[in-house]
């Protein structure tokens, strides 16, 4: 394939020359792997448009200073992962858009968004146990006590793992709680009476081998983690929850109206 | 793999004893060195059967390009960085990680190294290896959620870099989703960092009449929150659309956070709105994972009260 002459169609993907030497940050990631992830995310954030012609290979190689065999090793993990089309004597395109099943949560409309989550995902309890809460935990509820009863949970959409979820339940509620919380879907409508306020923080942890193994994701790889807090009406913890996510199944949507 | 994963049960003896769907190594607050890694399981009322002996060997080979000494390193970093081993606590030994992550013991040990390089761990020969104390809480696990969110004024020790300021054709992506957005926008990327340590890539596109009314110094200074600049001029962004999402550190954001590739980052997109629906801003920003969490507080049963917000 002879340098094809191109206008630089795609310039934030190509942006920096130099992006992918390496660097002390860089230590333990293959070459082809940071060609890889620049690419992905290019396409992924549409810098790429889907079924738009991706950089050549003679570009890729010239523009980040690598070997042509880096360059294919990350274009073919790419055509495995079914994101870039390769067509003889034509180019490289990428794919149309993915239509995998994202589920989308609004944190806004709580009870019903969990609701729909519910009918379209199956949960499989992992553990039902009395076991002591975990620090961090604790110190978001101080009054939901040391001890209290923890629930964990798989959740599932279309048999691909979503989310895994651990509970402490401050008090189980009915004649037989336990029996009780395992058939209960959700926590929130199990505790949907008392339940007023949730509070909940959204940050990202590197998976480790549990939930790696779970969710069947790399260890290490990105998970959202949101932690939550139930209180009752009077104010009283109910439950805490700490829920590991995988952001590519599940959009995380806030509304939030400006004070004025 | 599984000459590997076997030794490192012989070197400790436990034949059968151990436990290959036990709870992995790092479970909070250990206090001793374990030298029994997977216990407590007798406690257990219920527990499914989904975790398999292998995982930890499957797991880690579908993470192709990324070593696992470098996977192994991350989980361990964030283990300490959380502090669920706490300064003077041991962590498991090598032939615990080497079972429980099925990898080789240079593996293990090029982790450690790296851990040990950097301060955070002690290895004591014939003793064990050890979280290193530090004084008061450590850098690492300070939640800088408070500083960030500080919409009113601009935080000591904090400062605003800007590296594009650039008139650009509308992404394909915001054109897709958002066609009321326009053909043209100001592409504003800048970096935040708090004493002196990148915290967060801000990535925005602001369409171009709106953005017409900003200007490069305004941003650059300590209290330029962009939504405030908008709202001075003008732009008063009353609906904040929010999305979070799990990232990895690509190059260029990993350069800009002064993170390791592939480090996990949080990217909060959000779409602004003014009073009459119209966007007024996109932005996305990627935040460093051990140094920002975004809080929201929720009413439920009131859902014409309901009201989120941000803070620390």
């Amino acid at each position: 394939m002879a340098l094809v002459r191109r206008s630089p169609r795609h310039p934030a993907a190509m942006e920096p020359a130099t992006a992918l030497a390496t660097r002390r940050l860089d230590k333990g990631v293959a070459r082809y792997y940071r060609l890889y992830e620049l690419l992905s995310a290019a396409l992924d954030d549409g810098t790429l448009p889907p079924q738009g012609a991706m950089p050549s290979e003679p570009e890729l190689c010239v523009r980040h200073r690598l070997s042509r065999t880096t360059v294919r090793r990350a274009l073919e993990r790419l055509e495995r992962e079914g994101r870039i089309i390769r067509r003889r004597g034509s180019g490289t395109y990428a794919a149309p858009r993915r239509t995998t099943p994202r589920f989308c949560l609004d944190l806004d409309a709580l009870p019903a968004a969990l609701g729909t989550l519910q009918a379209h995902t199956t949960a499989t309890t992992l553990r039902f146990e009395r076991g002591a809460v975990p620090a961090a935990l604790a110190a978001l509820a101080p009054g939901l006590g040391a001890s209290a009863y923890r629930l964990e949970r798989l959740r599932r959409v279309q048999g691909e793992p979503l989310s895994l979820t651990t509970t402490w339940l401050a008090q189980p509620t009915g004649p037989r709680p336990a029996r009780h919380i395992q058939r209960e879907t959700s926590v929130v409508t199990l505790l949907a009476a008392p339940t007023a306020a949730v509070r909940c923080s959204i940050g990202t942890v590197a998976a480790d081998a549990d939930a790696a193994g779970a969710l069947e994701v790399p260890l290490g790889a990105p998970l959202l983690r949101v932690r939550a807090v139930l209180r009752d009406g009077a104010g009283n913890p109910r439950a805490v929850l700490e829920s590991l996510c995988r952001s590519d199944r599940l959009r995380l949507k806030l509304t939030e109206r400006a004070r004025c | 793999m599984a000459a590997c994963r076997e030794g490192g049960a012989l070197s400790l003896g436990h034949g059968g004893s151990v436990n290959p769907r036990g709870r992995p190594i790092l479970p909070p607050a250990r206090a001793a060195a374990p030298r029994i890694c997977p216990a407590a399981s007798q406690q257990k009322v219920y527990t499914s059967a989904y975790r398999l002996p292998s995982r930890m060997t499957t797991t880690i080979q579908s993470g192709a390009g990324v070593s696992r000494y470098l996977r192994l390193y991350r989980v361990l970093s964030q283990t300490l960085a959380e502090g669920r081993i706490g300064a003077g606590q041991a962590l498991p030994s090598e032939p615990c990680l080497m079972r429980d992550y099925g990898v080789s013991r240079s593996t293990v040990r090029r982790a450690l190294a790296r851990l040990e390089a950097e301060g955070r761990i002690d290895r004591q020969r014939g003793r064990g290896t050890f979280a290193r104390g530090r004084g008061g809480p450590s850098a690492a696990s300070r939640d800088l959620s408070a500083i960030l969110d500080d919409a009113q004024g601009g935080p000591r020790g904090a400062a605003w870099r800007i590296i594009a300021w650039q008139r650009v054709p509308t992404p394909a992506f915001l054109c897709g989703e958002h066609p009321a957005f326009g053909a043209g926008a100001l592409l504003l990327r800048r970096i935040r960092s708090v004493e002196r340590e990148p915290i967060v890539l801000e990535t925005a596109y602001i369409p171009e009449e709106i953005g017409a009314a900003l200007t490069r110094r305004q941003l650059a200074s300590d209290a330029g929150a962009l939504l405030r600049s908008l709202a001075a001029s003008g732009h008063r962004a009353s609906i904040l659309e929010r999305e979070f999402a799990a990232l990895e550190a690509d190059p260029r954001v990993a350069g800009s956070l002064g993170i390791a590739v592939g480090s996990p980052v949080l990217n909060v997109r959000t779409l602004a709105r003014d009073a009459r629906q119209g966007i007024v801003a996109y932005v996305s920003c990627l935040y460093r994972a051990d140094r920002y969490e975004a809080h929201a507080a929720i009413a439920i049963g009131r859902p014409e009260r309901a009201r989120a917000g941000r803070r620390g």
